[in-house]
């Protein structure tokens, strides 16, 4: 089954074309296309992530391109990482698939919509099928370019318009960084492949800063992907796409592409202990931040795209700690439970038709379905004990503690605390309360929708069981094994450090029920709204308004200052050359004044100075 | 018939012209008829080409050669000096720039039907432009390129001018001004290669120049060499274009018809980049490596300049005129790397970018038929009544911000592979670029397509892509993606050249 895994991208690929050609005709209808080709995806993944439990890797390659004598190959490779993504990408886009033959319908565009999704599946499942660093380029810009007509997908609303365009810039400076370092490392190593860069990275045939300056070049990429800070405001601007899409891109698969693209990468990564602090810094610093901006937001999507940006810099955070297993680990988990996370808002908003939080309440009598559910992913994410997240999550914060770096300990410990304090409020101001005026003939949403919901739910608490302290790391084990570049991640941990996860993430669900559920404490109790800090918060650190200010303005300033030099020194050099022609053109015909006196003389000077000329020079004839 | 296929693949767009004076000026439907259909037989010709090469076959069994000019004969002279033939030949390189031509010239004759007065005049000169397109790419010597080169500039000069839009007189001065002062210095170089060396053609100055050896006429000094390749650098620097003389063609871009304008950034462009690798780097490889550096500095400029200027353009057009100056500027990145991968890349870029620059100036067409401006600001929206043209001008936009999967990706990852190989800093700077690309291309395209439905789209009925204006847009688009995708169906064809190019550089490897 291996070596026919190439099969699985293309699935989704035939549904994109047949729905571009026959979408039309299908309407509603082209559910059934996408749905069945992306359960073939599936259970092609299956059989192959079964195969790889008891095969050895697989890879294959053919000729692509030819420079020269360079040769660039195209081809595929399965090893646990790769069969692991093809799993959680094909599964979740197979549940967002069912999921939005309810959420959409009525949409006009409907099969264009699932068009779109096909298309992005099938970068998505190359992506992580790639062997090398160009093949994944390629299909890293694609799942870009999916991503960009899902958050466009309602194009005429200018919100939508600006998001789209803002995400596909963002990742693009990302991606420019992948671009020179992926060139840089061909260079040094003459491939793309990543078994020979990690061969002569392990070798020493690279040079120690070039090792660190490609790491950081391609971590750029990842940062773009992944809405690591700075480049993290697209992030939470593209939940301007549908719901569906905010669960399959901008949570589980394309922005866990950053951390995907760093793990495959990691022993390239692992050969530089600057590169891998940098990863870490970011990761942790985002961790914080993101999750910071998230405790005031009050759109249902909003809060959840900043704790997805928090969640990613975690993960960072993992891989830079050497934490490979924590941080591939912590990817699994927080597909599962942060696509439940956003079905679940996807179907709080169907009902409701807002995605305010100050509008929504007392839902849960009322979402009989959706509400559980949403309970089991906000426990998830904040680390509550037997649910998946509080694994990966103490995991990684192990991680972050054995590479001795207690900064970074700390830091994502406070972010921990964020984190289940902001999904509590979250969870608090939906579900419990007064019901509003705006929600009262709320609905339970349609099968389609909350099965999907029903599968993440289930995975969202067992997933975690995989890798344990308890019963056994066998995740860690499969991931690490024959692959001598990596360590095994898990080590013996100090039992405080689960304690003090499980504490810190208790202490923000009881803050968060004080003030937002028994309202024991003032929602204003730490300045409330107009105070400094929450402005800060509310406006995301002004971040959006910095770029404006600095890195848009100047490309302003940089155009008008070309289109001067254009209009004035280029046309006006150019209008000069033609102004002399004209005024030599005059004196000649001012000549013509018809007086052969006037004519001799001239033509007697012009003997003279050619027969000079021709003295001096010795004439043509030397 | 193979001693005459070239010339008949050359001139059978006369034929046309010959059909076209039967026709009485009135029959718009005939004239239009004959004038795609004359286009056919050089297409078919030069896919049976194409297929006939890539199966492995030498084009050499073509090549033509008559004695047409004797000049004079000086009395110390081999008497086969100072002649010039009528040589016609195709290497890998020209014959994707004869299929390049082929292609984009039946396109734009389908691209045509939009043209709205004086029919017969219009097919007459464009069959004529096609003719001197094509023997451009197949002309052996100097002295038959200049000729067909001028062949060119003629029709080219009246189509702007009679056919195009408001400014149109201005515009076709413009063009045939910069071009005349181009061709002049290109003239004065053929000269002074024939008057030295006594002979036009191609291979043989290769030879005298590089290899030496040979009695000349008159010896050609080293600093002369280098004197004649910058003319050469200036004579088709006006028509790539290099900054800073590129004005005229912004002006070319908006002015002219649009089918005219797909065969002008399609193809009459190329012609630089064409005779920049043919004479520049084929006649003077070693002074070529001399300046390669300042070549890769004009293009990181071109890359920069065009890229900073087509993002404040308030008119579609003049974005896309600004972007093919920065796309070309991926064409001297190439040629400056000097390396196989940058002169791959740059070649590749000549074709992706006509096949781009087609394709957009077709939609371009498209849109100011239905509305009647291209203006940014009353644009909007579009992808609600016409969801078939945004739709291709997005692929078109994704196309020429190099998308991987597209052509544009494969010719700029190569030129920009090349560059890092001999100058990473001057590569990382020209990388910028690749941001500002996507920057400027989706503010226009999305400006148009998306948002609220601008001015000029509410108050006009619309109506979508029909079947005719779907043939050249499916045909370039599927050529885009093939070579996206397939990038070796360029490759192939090119490996000879490339190697013969290397050789000359003194086996320096990639």
């Amino acid at each position: 089954m291996m070596e026919n895994a190439w099969i699985i991208p293309l699935f989704p690929l035939i549904s994109f074309l047949l729905l571009l050609l026959l979408g039309k005709r299908l309407k509603e209808s082209s559910a059934y296309i996408g749905i069945a080709f992306t359960l073939f995806s599936l259970l092609f993944s299956l059989l192959v992530l079964w195969e790889r439990f008891t095969s050895p890797t697989y890879k294959i390659g053919t000729e692509w391109l030819k420079i020269g004598d360079l040769s660039i190959t195209a081809g595929m490779e399965v090893n646990q990482l790769n069969a692991l993504m093809l799993v959680i990408v094909s599964l979740v886009s197979f549940l967002v698939h069912m999921y939005s033959k309810g959420y959409m319908q009525g949409e006009e565009r409907f099969s264009v919509f699932y068009a779109y999704l096909g298309l992005f599946t099938f970068a998505m499942l190359g992506l992580v099928l790639s062997p090398n660093l160009l093949q994944l380029y390629v299909f890293w810009e694609l799942v870009g370019l999916g991503s960009f007509l899902l958050i466009g997908f309602y194009f005429y609303k200018e919100e939508a318009k600006q998001a789209a365009k803002k995400a596909f810039i963002m990742t693009r400076i990302g991606d420019v960084g992948l671009f020179i370092g992926m060139i840089l490392l061909f260079w040094e190593t003459g491939s793309f492949e990543y078994d020979a860069i990690f061969k002569a990275a392990a070798e020493g045939s690279i040079s120690e800063g070039m090792i660190t300056l490609t790491a950081i070049f391609i971590f750029i990429g990842a940062m773009g992907k992944s809405g690591q800070f700075p480049l993290h405001t697209w992030l939470p601007d593209a939940m301007e796409g549908p719901t569906p899409v905010s669960a399959l891109i901008h949570a589980a698969t394309m922005v866990a592409a950053g951390v995907y693209l760093v793990a495959a990468m990691f022993p390239l990564f692992s050969e530089s202990s600057t590169a891998l602090l940098i990863v870490a810094a970011t990761g942790a610093f985002t961790a914080i931040f993101a999750a910071s901006i998230g405790l005031v937001q009050t759109d249902i999507k909003r809060v959840l795209a900043y704790s997805t940006v928090s969640q990613l810099g975690y993960m960072m955070l993992a891989l830079g700690t050497a934490g490979y297993v924590a941080g591939v680990f912590h990817l699994m988990t927080h597909a599962f439970f942060k696509a439940l996370l956003f079905l679940a808002a996807g179907s709080v908003i169907h009902a409701v038709h807002t995605q305010n939080i100050e509008e929504m309440g007392g839902l849960w009598k009322k979402l009989k379905i959706t509400g559980p559910l949403f309970l089991i992913g906000t426990l998830a994410i904040s680390g509550v004990p037997l649910f998946s997240g509080f694994f990966s999550k103490d995991e990684i914060l192990v991680s972050a503690w054995n590479h001795g770096n207690y900064i970074l300990f700390f830091l994502a410990l406070i972010a921990a605390f964020f984190t289940a304090f902001y999904m509590f409020r979250l969870f608090f101001l939906v579900f419990t309360g007064n019901q509003k005026k705006e929600a009262q003939n709320v609905h339970e949403s349609p099968a389609s929708m909350t099965i999907p919901m029903l599968i993440l739910g289930f995975l969202a608490v067992v997933s975690g069981y995989v890798n344990t302290p308890w019963f056994g790391t066998f995740l860690g084990d499969w991931l690490t094994k024959g692959n001598h570049y990596l360590e095994h991640g898990h080590e013996d941990s100090p039992v405080w450090i689960m304690l003090a996860a499980t504490l810190v993430s208790l202490a923000g669900i009881t803050l968060a029920y004080m003030i937002y559920s028994k309202r024991s404490i003032s929602r204003d109790w730490l300045g409330g709204e107009g105070s400094m800090m929450y402005n800060i918060l509310y406006n995301k650190y002004y971040a959006d308004e910095f770029y404006n200010l600095s890195i848009v303005r100047l490309t302003g300033i940089i155009s008008v200052f070309f289109s001067y030099i254009d209009r004035f020194i280029v046309e006006g050099l150019v209008n000069g050359v033609t102004g002399t022609v004209q005024k030599l053109g005059k004196i000649g015909s001012r000549m013509q004044t018809g007086q052969v006196q006037q004519y001799g003389t001239i033509a007697f000077f012009g003997l003279a100075v050619l027969l000079i000329i021709f003295a001096l020079t010795g004439g043509i004839f030397e | 018939m193979n001693e005459i296929l070239l010339s008949v693949l050359v001139f059978s767009p006369l034929i046309g012209i010959l059909a076209l004076c039967f026709i009485s000026k009135n029959q718009e439907k005939a004239i239009k008829w004959a004038g795609i259909l004359a286009t056919v037989p050089a297409l078919a010709l030069s896919l049976f080409l194409y297929s006939y090469y890539l199966g492995g076959n030498n084009l050499s069994a073509f090549s033509e050669k008559v004695r047409w000019i004797q000049f004079g004969s000086i009395a110390n002279a081999d008497s086969k000096l100072f002649a010039v033939d009528y040589e016609l030949a195709l290497d890998g390189f020209a014959l994707l720039m004869v299929l390049l031509t082929a292609v984009l010239s039946t396109l734009s004759a389908i691209a045509s039907i939009s043209i709205k007065k004086e029919w017969k005049g219009y097919f007459m000169l464009f069959l004529l432009l096609e003719t001197g397109m094509l023997g451009v790419f197949m002309a052996q010597n100097m002295v038959l390129f200049f000729i067909f080169f001028e062949i060119t500039l003629i029709p080219a000069f009246f189509l702007i001018g009679k056919w195009g839009y408001i400014e149109k007189e201005k515009a076709a001065f413009s063009f045939l001004i910069y071009n005349g002062f181009g061709s002049a210095v290109l003239l004065i170089v053929i000269m002074v290669l024939f008057a030295r060396a006594g002979t036009s053609n191609i291979e043989a100055l290769r030879y005298i120049i590089n290899v030496g050896g040979v009695p000349l006429v008159s010896p050609i000094t080293e600093g002369m060499k280098y004197g004649l390749l910058i003319a050469l650098l200036i004579a088709f620097g006006v028509k790539l274009p290099i900054f800073p003389l590129h004005t005229w063609m912004l002006r070319v871009h908006v002015q002219a018809p649009p089918p005219i304008v797909m065969l002008h950034a399609g193809v009459l462009l190329k012609i630089g980049a064409f005779g920049l690798i043919r004479f520049g780097l084929g006649i003077f490889p070693e002074q070529f490596k001399d300046l390669s550096v300042i070549i890769a500095v004009l293009g990181v400029i071109n890359l920069l300049y065009g890229a900073f200027l087509a993002f404040i353009q308030k008119e579609f057009k003049m974005v896309l005129a600004y972007s093919s100056i920065s796309h070309m500027g991926i064409v001297l990145i190439g040629l400056g790397a000097l390396n196989e991968s940058g002169i791959q890349g740059a070649i590749f870029q000549v074709v992706s970018h006509g096949l781009i620059a087609a394709l957009l100036f077709f939609l371009v067409g498209v849109i100011y038929e239905r509305v009647q401006t291209t203006s940014l600001s009353n644009l909007g929206g579009l992808s609600k009544a016409m969801p078939l043209t945004s739709g291709f001008l997005l692929a078109g936009a994704m196309a020429s911000l190099g998308l991987p999967g597209m052509s544009g990706f494969i010719s700029e990852f190569m030129a920009f592979l090349g560059l890092f190989k001999t100058d990473p800093l001057l590569a990382g700077i020209g990388a910028l670029g690749i941001i500002i690309t996507a920057v400027y291309l989706l503010r226009a395209v999305m400006g148009i397509t998306f948002g609220k439905q601008g001015v000029s789209v509410r108050t006009k009925a619309m109506r979508d892509l029909n079947s005719v204006e779907m043939v050249p847009v499916l045909v370039l688009l599927a050529f885009i993606v093939i070579i996206g995708i397939y990038p070796s169906i360029l490759s192939n064809p090119l490996e000879d050249t490339i190697q013969l190019i290397m050789t000359g550089l003194g086996g320096q490897a990639g």
